[in-house]
């Protein structure tokens, strides 16, 4: 699968740099030494086998956890979240519920001291682009779980944020559901032109959304392979080269 | 770098565990100046120490510190006792049954506002200045916070629970046994521990109106007499034995409550 | 062919809710059929009444209107024949494995000795062994809800409900799950409902799946899947198809 890669090789400059990222709790070596790069507008999905440290990876990512050693790099300098504009969407929707929808996704601008005028045209854009628009006035209470997480990721998005990681926000809707906001947040990344990295259990969903799949190994976690998805968006999930894929990554997790 | 980080350096525990234990050290250190400078309003500390030793020497009302002691922690255990045993029986039946919370809930919930202090003069105009009335005053101050933790535990048992068992085929009697009554324990040790130290605190408001011996009973007698170093000795005193109360109940939660983490 | 006996006939079924807001129709005129010893899939999307469904068949929730028979004889309330896998885990936090599994048989009258061994038999059945004295908060998800299994099968059910019980695992234990029921039902033949709103998940499982619309629940369509042979292939053709298909079918609930 890897000379796939050569046919198309990917100009675009590269914004997030991972290198040697290593963390060990005490003995317990629970990262070692990844190495990888994120492209500027990239959509990268990682996938790996149950309990193989991805909360460690991503605290490592959003910076809750110190690296034992290795660095996140962004644009060159080493990660910062007073300079670098890091946005996350966890599983469960953390919504806050004494905001309404459009203040909701106001939030994270407002802190990071947007003028005015730009987040209205931001809050604007997204709500448009999420057909959120109706219920702009509404506070979370009035939400659907599904409503309550497009909210949040429409947050995220308006943010413009350098490097956006989703921890499998999907991972509790229904499969209809799942298709649509799938679709969305392809259209989001693509209107946007963010720089994702999304990480799910879902292969299906890996390969349905990702132009690039990180495939982390067993405890420790490493990169074990990175598997580069050239099918144009919307794929078509009984397209054989889809299959092939999927069948691909989901061998090369082997978790039973 | 960041702040979240630095939690995990050993180096920022150690400065944490010496800030913790500076800061006790100050105290002691302002107290000393004080007491240095007015001596008046605070004795030294080897004012205090002689006083302890003069409270086994010289018993004050012819009995030593430990008997006071005693007497306090009496008044609180038999009151407590009582307060418990009744207080989670009430509020079992009326969180349990809908009817003996209509008849009784009403009156429980007009007596409940009442501070257990404001009976005193009632308790005493009744049953004069013995050991009942001071373990009555303790009794309806500690047994307040049981019925009412007992009552909420019994009476918001998950849906999920009650399901599985009603899906089951649970009897009524079989539903509190087994589902009702057990996870209620977390809420009844809830109103335990408040009662202790509710308990504790009247048992002293009652010793100090009106009585010759107990933990409260100094205090007013230190007070009295002008004797700061056996008021001090004597809150300190009420604050070891109220936390050793506390945490003796705590470690029975461990024991009875087995699945709590 | 034996396997087509009528086990359960649902007729008429509605719900409707009256609260603040006003009447709320949950579930609006569901009438079908469960066969003896299938595996059958109610399917639908989001919060439509199919937990609402479920609890009418197990007794738990009264019914606005319609009739349940079990072997052409008409029910009420909770029924003996019957046993639940419920969504939330519902294991009681204050129990052992062990005491969670046997709970049923206690509530049965069963004697302590025997019911310990009824359960030991089905605490292995869900390979669970040796996890007799833990209690639920050390357990795994997965371990939970194997948990919830052992004790639904403990009562000996003619029916075993299943309420999306693995709607809070992650993907990766889920298809394990999935794998997991199957081979425990192959083990113990029982007639299943099993509700869920993930369309592959039905797929995988079913052998017939009705499909339910979104609120109020009504039923779509009936999905024979008895041409896909178990264990089946999630990334087959056929499979795939079926799914895209049912998928079609299926209202999107914001």
């Amino acid at each position: 699968m890897e000379n796939i890669a050569e046919k198309n090789i990917d100009t675009r400059p590269i914004k997030v740099e991972v290198k040697n990222l290593t963390k060990s709790f005490g003995d317990l070596l629970v990262l070692d030494n990844l190495n990888f790069n994120i492209r500027q507008n990239e959509f990268v999905c990682v996938v790996g086998p149950t309990g193989c440290g991805k909360t460690t990876f991503l605290n490592c990512l959003t910076r809750i956890l110190e690296p034992t050693s290795g660095d996140l790099l962004i644009n060159g300098e080493s990660a910062d979240p007073k300079k670098h504009n890091l946005s996350f969407v966890f599983q469960e929707p953390s919504i806050f519920p004494w905001a309404t929808v459009e203040k909701n996704i106001a939030c994270g601008l407002e802190v990071k001291r947007v003028p005015k005028d730009e987040i209205e045209r931001r809050v604007d854009r997204i709500l448009d682009l999420m057909g959120l628009r109706d219920v702009r006035k509404a506070y979370p209470k009035d939400l659907s779980v599904s409503t309550a997480q497009r909210v949040i990721i429409g947050r995220s998005f308006a943010m413009q944020p350098d490097l956006l990681l989703m921890d499998e926000p999907y991972g509790q809707m229904d499969i209809k559901m799942r298709y649509y906001l799938e679709d969305e947040v392809i259209r989001l990344w693509k209107e946007l032109g963010s720089t994702v990295v999304f990480i799910t259990h879902n292969i299906e969903e890996a390969v349905y959304l990702a132009e690039r799949v990180l495939i982390l190994s067993n405890k420790p976690a490493g990169i074990k392979e990175e598997v580069i998805i050239d099918l144009p968006h919307p794929r078509d999930i009984t397209d054989p080269k889809f299959i092939e894929y999927r069948n691909y990554i989901t061998d090369q997790i082997k978790w039973w | 770098m960041f702040t979240a980080n630095k939690k995990k350096s050993i180096l920022y525990r150690l400065l944490m565990m010496v800030l913790s234990v500076s800061s006790v050290i100050l105290l002691l250190a302002a107290y000393r100046a004080v007491a240095l400078a007015n001596p008046l309003l605070l004795p030294s500390f080897d004012q205090i120490g002689e006083r302890f030793v003069k409270l086994f020497t010289t018993p004050i009302k012819g009995v030593p510190l430990t008997a006071h002691v005693i007497a306090s922690l009496r008044r609180v255990l038999i009151a407590m006792g009582f307060a418990w045993v009744l207080g989670i029986l009430f509020g079992f039946s009326i969180g349990w049954s809908r009817t003996l919370n209509a008849i009784f809930g009403t009156i429980f919930e007009l007596f409940r506002p009442i501070p257990p202090i404001a009976w005193i003069p009632i308790v005493i105009m009744w049953f004069g200045v013995g050991e009942f009335p001071k373990e009555l005053i303790v009794f309806i101050g500690s047994v307040i916070p049981v019925v009412v933790n007992t009552r909420s535990g019994v009476m918001y048992v998950e849906k999920q629970y009650t399901d599985v068992a009603r899906a089951f085929g649970a009897s009524r009697f079989q539903m509190l046994k087994e589902v009702v009554l057990p996870s209620a324990i977390p809420s009844i040790f809830a109103g335990l521990r408040t009662s202790v130290s509710t308990g504790w605190t009247v048992v002293l408001a009652a010793e100090m109106l009106a009585a010759d011996r107990g933990v409260g009973a100094l205090v007013m007698r230190g007070w009295m007499g002008n004797d700061m170093a056996l008021v001090l000795i004597s809150i300190s005193v009420i604050a070891i034995i109220g936390a050793i109360l506390s945490f003796t109940l705590i470690k029975l939660e461990k024991v009875v409550c087995p699945w709590m983490h | 062919m034996d396997a087509l006996k009528k086990c359960l006939e649902v007729e008429h079924i509605s719900k409707t809710f009256y609260n603040n807001k006003g009447y709320f129709t949950a579930i609006d005129d569901v009438s079908f059929d469960v066969h003896e010893g299938e595996f059958l899939v109610l399917l639908g999307p989001g919060h439509c009444g199919k937990t609402v469904l479920l609890n009418i068949l197990a007794g738990l929730e009264e019914k606005s209107g319609g009739r349940v028979l079990y072997k052409g004889q008409e029910i009420n309330g909770v029924n003996e024949e019957m046993s639940m896998v419920f969504q939330l885990l519902s294991l009681m936090p204050f129990k052992t494995v062990m005491e969670n599994v046997e709970l049923p048989l206690k509530f049965r009258g069963m004697d302590k000795k025997q019911r310990r061994e009824v359960a030991q038999h089905y605490i292995d059945l869900v390979g669970l062994t040796g996890f007799e004295n833990a209690y639920p908060h050390q357990l795994s998800g997965g371990m939970k809800q194997r948990v919830g299994i052992a004790r639904a099968y403990s009562v000996h059910p003619e029916i075993l409900i299943m309420d999306e019980p693995f709607g809070q695992l992650d993907a990766q234990t889920r298809y394990l799950m999935q794998q997991e029921i199957l081979r425990i039902w192959q083990e113990e033949k029982r007639t299943v409902i099993f509700v869920t709103n993930n369309i592959e998940e039905a797929c995988y499982l079913g052998d017939r799946i009705i499909l339910l619309s979104s609120c109020p629940a009504t039923v779509k369509e009936i999905f024979d899947m008895s041409a896909l042979a178990k264990p089946r292939d999630i990334v087959s053709r056929e499979f795939l198809e079926i799914r895209s298909k049912i998928s079609d079918q299926t209202d999107l609930s914001m």
